[in-house]
């Protein structure tokens, strides 16, 4: 679904992703782990087309397809969802008028019809459901006054609103409860099917006891130095980021 | 209104600096007291009203055009302004096919329908029989209430005394340039009566009126709520309509009577020149009401036209508890320039008001926010809240905030704040992740901001003024 | 024109050859066409917008004597009470407008602090290259001084060097002669990185009307940090109008600090330019006055370059029959992305015979900018009254503490603790409570 290869990209003259390297099927989930500030959210908004960074080397294939020239809401229209570390505070737009916005610009964008008002009602219905969330949420300002916990619930709603075929998690479990976090990560396994993928990153077990990862990646300074499978995260929850430092110093 | 209020309101040290520069050629000949009798004789009109009119042109032609604004422009030509024949006939046209097309695109995208955008571009059809059967069912229905609503011309005739008792007790004559002028020579508007104890059943709009799409650059309102009464006005076409006039100097008067509410909203959508700044609108409104005791006046204006924007709509609550609210989103974008805000004169007892303002500048123009918040000697309990935010959107514009606040009263409690801000990149590319485009994000993320005062409009309006917005920024992202 | 302005227009005849710097063809030029302006402007009226508030009419008909001598009577015991007692400081005195050097204590050692006077001589480049640049032409006052002024402090602090205590300067005058009309004036440069705290005052020692028109043009280098108090506690019958005008260079940091208790009509125009990037401007005072006062703050912030922050806090308490003005200007250019600036004016009326007129104003003509100013008209905080009575504080000490509180809010800049400590009392005496009390 999703080929990486050699991706470097940089901020100014910081070089932050020096030839990360990944391939992402459809039907599997891949967690990324690492320490703070070795890429990881860097790596995601650049699959995102976040402007602020400068690709330098490398490609990024979606279904065959190069990213580079497509502009974020492009790559949104083809699938791509990124639940953000720290999503963005829009005053005065309520949830719900931005998620239908979201919905019927992508359907624009892929030359599809707007979602019929009812259509869209039973969605938010049906998906504020499966996340445990009161409906009052959706005529609340978009992130505004949300605690952390209700922003990273915010973010896995319009996942599922949207349906995306690639899902980037950044850090979606921190700031949120046990329970919430059981909730959240229930509905991110509702949500999957063999068609789409899941790209979860963390740094904690916790949330990989929810949702299974197939392969773990180490990111460490702007490059993945190891991979495996589940069991990679174990190693990690029970050594710590050191050993991987020194092999890598 | 007591002479001793007027004064108080109106006295010299309250002009934002009204000053210098006497212009002796500003006397147009293209105005004199032939034309006015010429207006008034047309409209066969009583003498007092002639009498009232030359009165008013008196003190216009002693008085200097106001400088003390923050917009700058070329002061229009008065001797270029045909008075007499204020209400222009428009070149009537066979079919839309005529009117050009840039307009009928943004008709489309305000979503006008087909008859009403026949209607706004001035084509001949029945639209004018539509009207008159439109106004006609509704006149019915409110003249079973008493409410009287009709043309300011057929309000002289009809209801002289009315007018008489009420015109420019709010405005007076001597109170700006352009209220003297529009006193002189105003050649039509609404006149609005609600009897005491009704609630008006239906937001009147001046779209029902007859006449409306061709009322002269000097429209005159009169809006009376008795005792107890409830009236919700809307004004202004929600469509840019390529008017030729230069200058639009209104006058608009509310009277709230004890326990009344006047709630009046505005869309603003006069044409704004082009890319270039050239051509549009100038804009030079007086709007005030005044409020006796409970009673309350609600102003909520969304300004996106005009070249040149002056106003300040205002309450002066003098009766105790009355109540003033003032909610406007000005946008400015290319080359126009707005100076907009409030008075809120605080003269009875526990008497409060609101000021939310919300400014947008894009391309090169200018917003400012003026204000003026004053608690008066014996208006005990007094309380304001003000919040006026600017956004900015480009590096070449400008935003700007002067609120004036005078306190006499220790009880008095105010509070203002302001805030300057633009629309952050994490949003924008927040909204493009989720697959909404940059034009669009700006959009979104603009109404969002402006929601406080986009909810005080009546629903279809809000809806209309929100894509408003939208249009009126297109292009402003670089 | 008022008989004032005919007046000082007469006697500048007489008086420009007596002037210090009279040799110096440059200042010579700089005082005459300063002249030039104020003849054509003459004194404001409440006609222009920046004194709509503020009548000038009542203290500018009095017969003032312009052209002053010094006054040898004074003793230091006269003026001991106007000092830090508590404090080691170098001290400029300035009687009548001219320098009292018995009463002084200056230095030209490491830096330079003396007077005007002598730097008008001394100096010549300095002076060509420093005076007026700070205040801009054109403001009436500002010309009318730079016209007029003989004397005053001169304090310049070489490139990292730091002054080894506070500089006290202290004005005064003496009118036995009846009303005295002064101008003096302050020159004030830190160099680069250099550092120097100032206080300063303006004191009448006399029961007739006075009037001082002052300049002080601060100038901040790079890095450098200046700390500048105004105390201004003057008689009942002096009028000040202060015009400071601080500008400022990359990283500096400037704090001007006015405390305003006395005098009967105080006219302070405090402008900040800033003038380099990262450069912080910190202005912040407490206005308490009453029966037949006026005090009028004035305030500019003029960022012209990215990336600078500043902040404004005047807290102002008003009793009897006085009046409270406020106008705080916060300008952002084009050029300065990324300003800071922040403003708050909070004021109390204690009677009803009090008045407040605030102005705060934000001109902005960049966008990325955080720009916010906020004030409030009003009373004590009801709900904190009620929590501190019903701990059993009664209701006379709970208004007083919480009035003190709120004026001293203003007070966490100051630096020198003796001063610190002496502001707290006179906050304390003028609102009548007892300060063991309150702290
Ligand atoms: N916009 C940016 N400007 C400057 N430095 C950045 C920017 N984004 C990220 N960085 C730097 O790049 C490194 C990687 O950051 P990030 O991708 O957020 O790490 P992670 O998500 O793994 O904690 C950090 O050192 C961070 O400070
Ligand atoms: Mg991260």
């Amino acid at each position: 679904m999703i080929k990486i290869n050699n991706l470097q990209a940089r901020v100014e003259d910081k070089e932050i992703l020096k030839g990360i390297n990944l391939e992402v099927n459809p039907g599997e989930i891949h967690a990324i782990m690492g320490p703070n500030g070795s890429g990881k959210s860097t790596l995601s908004s650049v699959i995102a087309g976040r402007e602020d960074y400068e690709v330098t080397g490398g490609s990024i294939d979606f279904e065959g397809e190069d990213l580079m020239d497509l502009d974020p809401e492009e790559r949104a229209h083809k699938g791509i969802f990124l639940s953000f570390q720290y999503p963005v505070e829009i005053p005065g737009v309520t949830v719900s008028n931005f998620i239908k916005t979201a919905i019927n610009e992508s359907r624009k964008g892929r030359g599809e019809e707007p979602m019929k008002a009812r259509e869209m009602l039973a969605k938010m219905r049906e998906k504020t459901a499966l996340l445990e969330m009161d409906k009052s949420y959706l005529s609340r300002s978009l992130n505004e006054g949300f605690s952390g916990g209700e922003k990273k619930r915010n973010e896995i709603f319009q996942m599922a609103m949207l349906e995306p075929k690639l899902a980037i998690l950044d850090e979606t479990d921190s700031g949120l409860d046990i329970d919430a976090l059981r909730i959240v990560a229930g509905g991110v396994n509702k949500l999957r099917t063999a068609d789409n993928a899941v790209v979860v990153i963390t740094h904690y077990q916790r949330l990989l006891d929810y949702i299974k990862p197939d392969f773990v990646h180490v990111l460490f300074n702007g490059k993945i130095v190891k991979s495996g499978g589940p069991e990679l995260a174990h190693e990690l929850e029970e050594k710590g980021y050191d050993w991987i430092k020194a092999e890598n110093a | 209104m007591s002479d001793e209020i007027l004064d108080e309101i109106t006295a010299s040290d309250y002009k934002y600096g009204f000053t210098t520069d006497i212009e002796s050629d500003t006397v147009p000949p293209g105005l004199n007291e032939d034309v006015i009798r010429l207006i008034s004789e047309k409209k066969n009109e009583p003498q007092w009203m002639l009498d009232w009119r030359l009165d008013a042109y008196k003190t216009w032609l002693a008085m200097v055009e106001p400088e003390w604004h923050n917009v700058t422009y070329t002061k229009p030509d008065f001797q270029a302004v045909s008075y007499y024949s204020a209400p222009k006939q428009k070149k009537e046209l066979d079919s839309l096919d005529e009117v050009d097309p840039e307009l009928l695109r943004t008709f489309e995208r305000l979503g006008i329908s087909l008859d009403e955008q026949k209607r706004l571009s001035g084509v001949a059809m029945d639209v004018v029989v539509d009207s008159v059967s439109v106004a006609t069912t509704f006149k019915k229905t409110l003249a079973e209430k008493g409410i009287i609503f009709c043309s300011m011309s057929e309000a002289i005739q009809e209801h002289s005394e009315l007018v008489r008792k009420h015109l420019g007790t709010v405005i007076p004559k001597r109170d700006n340039f352009y209220a003297a002028l529009n006193s002189a020579v105003f050649t039509d508007g609404s006149f609005c009566y609600i009897p005491k104890g009704v609630r008006c059943p239906m937001e009147l709009s001046t779209y029902f009126r007859i006449n409306e799409a061709n009322t002269g650059q000097f429209e005159r309102t009169l809006v009376i709520a008795d005792e107890g009464s409830y009236v919700s006005y809307l004004e202004g076409c929600t469509a840019p309509s390529r008017d030729e006039n230069q200058l639009h100097a209104a006058v608009v008067e509310l009277v709230a009577m004890d326990n009344a509410e006047i709630k009046y909203s505005t869309v603003q959508n006069w044409y704004p020149g082009d890319a270039e700044g050239k051509g549009g609108v100038f804009n030079f409104v007086t709007k005030r009401g005044i409020c006796e005791r409970n009673a309350k006046i609600s102003w909520t204006q969304v300004e996106t036209g005009s070249a040149v924007t002056w106003k300040y709509p205002s309450c002066i609550l003098k009766g105790d508890n009355s109540i003033g609210e003032f909610y406007s989103v000005a946008v400015t974008n290319n080359y126009q320039q707005a100076d907009t805000g409030t008075k809120m004169i605080h003269l009875g007892k526990n008497t409060k008001s609101t000021i939310i303002s919300k400014g947008i500048s894009a391309g090169k123009s200018h917003n400012s926010y003026r204000g003026l918040v004053r608690v008066g000697a014996r208006a005990e309990n007094a309380r304001n809240f003000s919040q006026c935010d600017s956004l900015l959107m480009g590096d070449q514009c400008g935003a700007h905030t002067f609120p004036y606040i005078e306190a006499q009263h220790p009880t008095a409690q105010i509070e203002h704040e302001a805030t300057t801000s633009k629309i952050g990149e994490d949003q924008i590319f927040y909204c493009n992740q989720r697959g909404i485009g940059t034009e669009e994000a700006i959009a979104l993320i603009v109404n969002g901001y402006c929601k406080d005062v986009l909810n005080q409009l009546p629903m279809e309006f809000a809806v209309e003024a929100q894509k408003l917005l939208e249009v009126s920024l297109e292009g402003s992202v670089g | 024109m008022t008989d004032l302005a005919q007046d000082l227009l007469s006697s500048f005849v007489v008086a420009e050859p007596q002037l210090n710097g009279s040799r110096n063809l440059g200042v010579v030029h700089l005082r005459k066409e300063a002249l030039d302006r104020f003849e054509a402007q003459g004194f404001p009226t409440t006609r222009d917008e920046e004194w709509k508030y503020t009548n000038l009419k009542p203290v500018l008909k009095h017969d003032y004597r312009i052209l002053l001598k010094g006054d040898d009577a004074v003793s230091f015991a006269d003026i001991k009470s106007y000092l830090l007692s508590d404090l080691d400081t170098y001290k400029l005195v300035f009687i009548n407008g001219k320098y009292s050097s018995w009463l002084s204590d200056s230095t030209h050692q490491e830096f330079d602090v003396c007077t005007f006077a002598a730097a008008l001589n001394k100096y010549p480049d300095i002076i060509a290259e420093y005076l007026g640049k700070g205040a801009p032409k054109g403001e009436t006052f500002v010309d009318l001084n730079t016209a007029f002024a003989d004397d005053g402090a001169f304090i310049r602090v070489k490139a990292n060097q730091t002054v080894d205590k506070p500089i006290e300067i202290l004005y005064l005058t003496t009118n036995e002669n009846g009303p005295a009309f002064s101008q003096v004036r302050n020159l004030i440069i830190a160099e680069q990185n250099a550092e120097v705290q100032l206080l300063e005052r303006h004191q009448n020692i006399g029961d007739q009307p006075s009037f001082t028109n002052f300049v002080s043009e601060v100038f901040a280098a790079r890095d450098a940090r200046v700390s500048y108090y105004k105390v201004q506690n003057d008689s009942d019958e002096a009028t000040l109008v202060d015009n400071t005008h601080v500008v400022q260079k990359e990283q500096s940091n400037v704090h001007v600090g006015t405390y305003t208790f006395g005098g009967k009509l105080v006219r302070n125009n405090l402008h900040f330019y800033s003038a380099g990037e990262r450069a912080e401007s910190h202005m912040d005072g407490i206005t308490i006055i009453g029966d037949g006062q006026t005090v009028d703050h004035h305030t500019l912030v003029d960022h012209q370059e990215p990336n600078c922050y500043s902040r404004e806090l005047y807290k102002g308490i008003y009793l009897g029959k006085s009046h409270g003005i406020f106008n705080g200007k916060v300008m952002v250019r084009q050029k300065a992305q990324k300003t800071n600036a922040f403003q708050q004016n909070d004021n109390i009326l204690l009677s009803d015979k009090a008045k407040v007129d605030t102005k705060p104003q934000l001109e902005i003509f960049a966008d990325d900018v955080r720009c916010s100013h906020g004030c409030t008209i009003g009373q004590l905080d009801r709900n904190a009254l009620f929590y501190l009575r019903s701990r059993g504080i009664p209701k006379r000490e709970a208004e007083g503490l919480m009035t003190y509180a709120f004026a001293a809010d203003a007070l966490e800049y100051v630096k020198i603790p003796q001063l610190e400590k002496r502001l707290n009392r006179v906050i304390a005496e003028k609102l009548g409570i007892n300060l063991e009390f309150a702290l």
